[in-house]
């Protein structure tokens, strides 16, 4: 029982680490795929006297990366049923040219405020559109989601170290004997200090297990019938498989600082 | 014979320097002699001892062990040196969570030796300590003399050049100190171990001959 015990006091707090690193792993692939479909979604409107070329939009600002033009014809052909054929060309003459404009990335009010300046500086652009206010609303409550659960996260992680640095200091006690005798006989570190490499090494990898198995059981059963659509969409990112020695290798490495730290604070010989 | 032990003017003190506990002392022991360190409670015998393992430095003089100048020895070196010494302490610092087996042969685990090495050698220190019987029971099933005769066995597995013992018998009854100092009076005569024993009393039957050297005002006097 004390065995146990002594073991989830270690493990359950880098269970937690490695969930926190796991979660931040997956929120960040699920809101760059969300991202990405924003700005997919997102494209700016411009009015130009003459034809333009995605070159020379890019040359007033290099965040444009890509343009469609919209076909005048398709709008002339909406004003002017009825109309004669020589008066529909005339309009369609005297009609300035529109453009959507997309964006290599989801960008900030103030960014596409400074797009808009830029586009207007050229002389040819006679009007742009922003839609800043609808795109404002939607990347304010996307970046408040995104700092919450980051601010939540950390937050869990230096719970989770304050915990093993806990743990660590019980092991500092039931090992320090050991390791003093050991060292007055000549031992070196890395022999004073296996049983602990061992123990801490084995808590590392069946950690790494049971959150590998949680987001597993995550991906593959809870997120399908979940019926959430992020979810459903995401399922693929939700956990890599090579997650696993990402993980495996960020518990090695607390581990291992946890180790050396009670390696490093048992020197010298007790009265 | 070569100086085992060489000691040059030697002062030791805790804290900064502030209490001195040993001052000026210069002494040497030879290649298996048998010597006790006397002196009254908290003279400064035990600390002298560990500053014979590199436990505690010298702030004055020079202290030599196995030709090595303990002020200035590398860490690595310490360890290669300590690994040559067999240390016996009052309260026979044995791991308890290992059985008396495991114990006896530490300092030979400690060099690589091989499992089946380690084997054979912790049956013959533990038939030479008479504990054959107890070599899968842990420290604490067993009597003090008995974890003592542990110690002796575990400071004799690989040979050492010097044994080194704090208050042996400090704990033990009469039977038990017996047994204990044949025991080192044996390594002493048969290996040519240098053993340095740290005592309030030198034992009435004693058969080797020894010095004696005694602590007293800071000072390290031989008694002859």
């Amino acid at each position: 029982m004390k065995f146990i015990k002594n073991h989830l006091m270690f493990i359950l707090p880098l269970m937690a680490i490695l969930l926190g690193i796991e979660f931040f792993l997956v929120f960040e692939r699920t809101t760059d795929t969300y991202e990405q479909g924003l700005k997919d979604g997102y494209s700016m409107f411009v009015v130009t006297k003459e034809p333009m070329e995605l070159s020379a939009f890019q040359a007033l600002n290099d965040h444009i990366s890509g343009t469609k033009l919209i076909k005048r014809e398709n709008i002339v052909a909406e004003v002017t049923k009825g109309v004669s054929q020589s008066t529909s060309e005339e309009i369609l003459a005297a009609l300035p040219y529109f453009y959507n404009l997309g964006l290599d990335s989801y960008l900030r009010t103030s960014e596409l405020e400074k797009i808009k300046k830029d586009l207007l500086s050229n002389e040819n652009v006679k009007k742009v559109e922003t839609f800043g206010s609808s795109h404002n609303s939607n990347y304010k409550l996307f970046s408040f989601i995104k700092f919450t659960l980051k601010i939540f996260i950390v937050f869990m992680a230096v719970v989770s170290l304050f915990l093993i640095i806990k743990q660590m200091e019980i092991w500092k006690y039931a090992h320090k004997e050991r390791m003093q005798v050991m060292e007055i006989f000549g031992a070196p570190l890395m022999l004073r200090s296996g049983v602990l490499f061992k123990v801490a090494l084995m808590d590392a990898i069946v950690a790494t297990i049971l959150v590998s198995a949680l987001f597993l059981y995550i991906k593959f059963y809870w997120a399908t019938q979940s019926g959430i659509d992020i979810m459903v969409q995401n399922q693929e990112v939700l956990f890599k498989l090579s997650d696993i020695g990402l993980l495996l290798a960020s518990a090695f490495f607390i581990v291992i600082f946890a180790v050396y730290s009670v390696v490093f604070s048992s020197k010298g010989v007790q009265e | 014979m070569s100086n085992v032990i060489h000691a040059s003017h030697l002062t030791l003190s805790y804290g900064n320097g502030d209490k001195e506990i040993i001052k000026d002392a210069s002494f040497s022991i030879k290649k298996g002699e048998f010597v006790f360190i006397t002196g009254p409670s908290g003279s400064g015998k035990s600390t002298l001892l560990k500053s014979l393992y590199g436990q505690i430095q010298a702030t004055e003089g020079s202290l030599v062990v196995g030709g090595h100048d303990l002020a200035t020895i590398r860490k690595g070196k310490l360890q290669e040196l300590r690994a040559h010494m067999g240390i016996i302490f009052q309260d026979y610092k044995l791991i308890n969570e290992w059985t008396v087996a495991k114990n006896v042969v530490l300092p030979l685990m400690i060099a690589g030796y091989s499992t089946e090495i380690q084997d054979t050698q912790a049956r013959r220190l533990l038939k030479h300590v008479k504990l054959s019987e107890h070599a899968d029971k842990y420290p604490l099933e067993l009597s003090g003399g008995e974890q003592q005769r542990v110690g002796v066995a575990r400071a004799l597995a690989k040979n050492p050049v010097v044994i080194l013992a704090d208050e042996p018998t400090g704990n033990l009854d009469d039977y038990s100190s017996n047994v204990i100092w044949d025991l080192m009076e044996n390594a002493c005569q048969q290996l040519e171990t240098t053993v340095l024993v740290v005592t309030h009393k030198i034992p009435t039957i004693f058969s080797l001959p020894y010095r004696h050297f005694i602590i007293e005002s800071k000072g390290v006097y031989e008694v002859h």
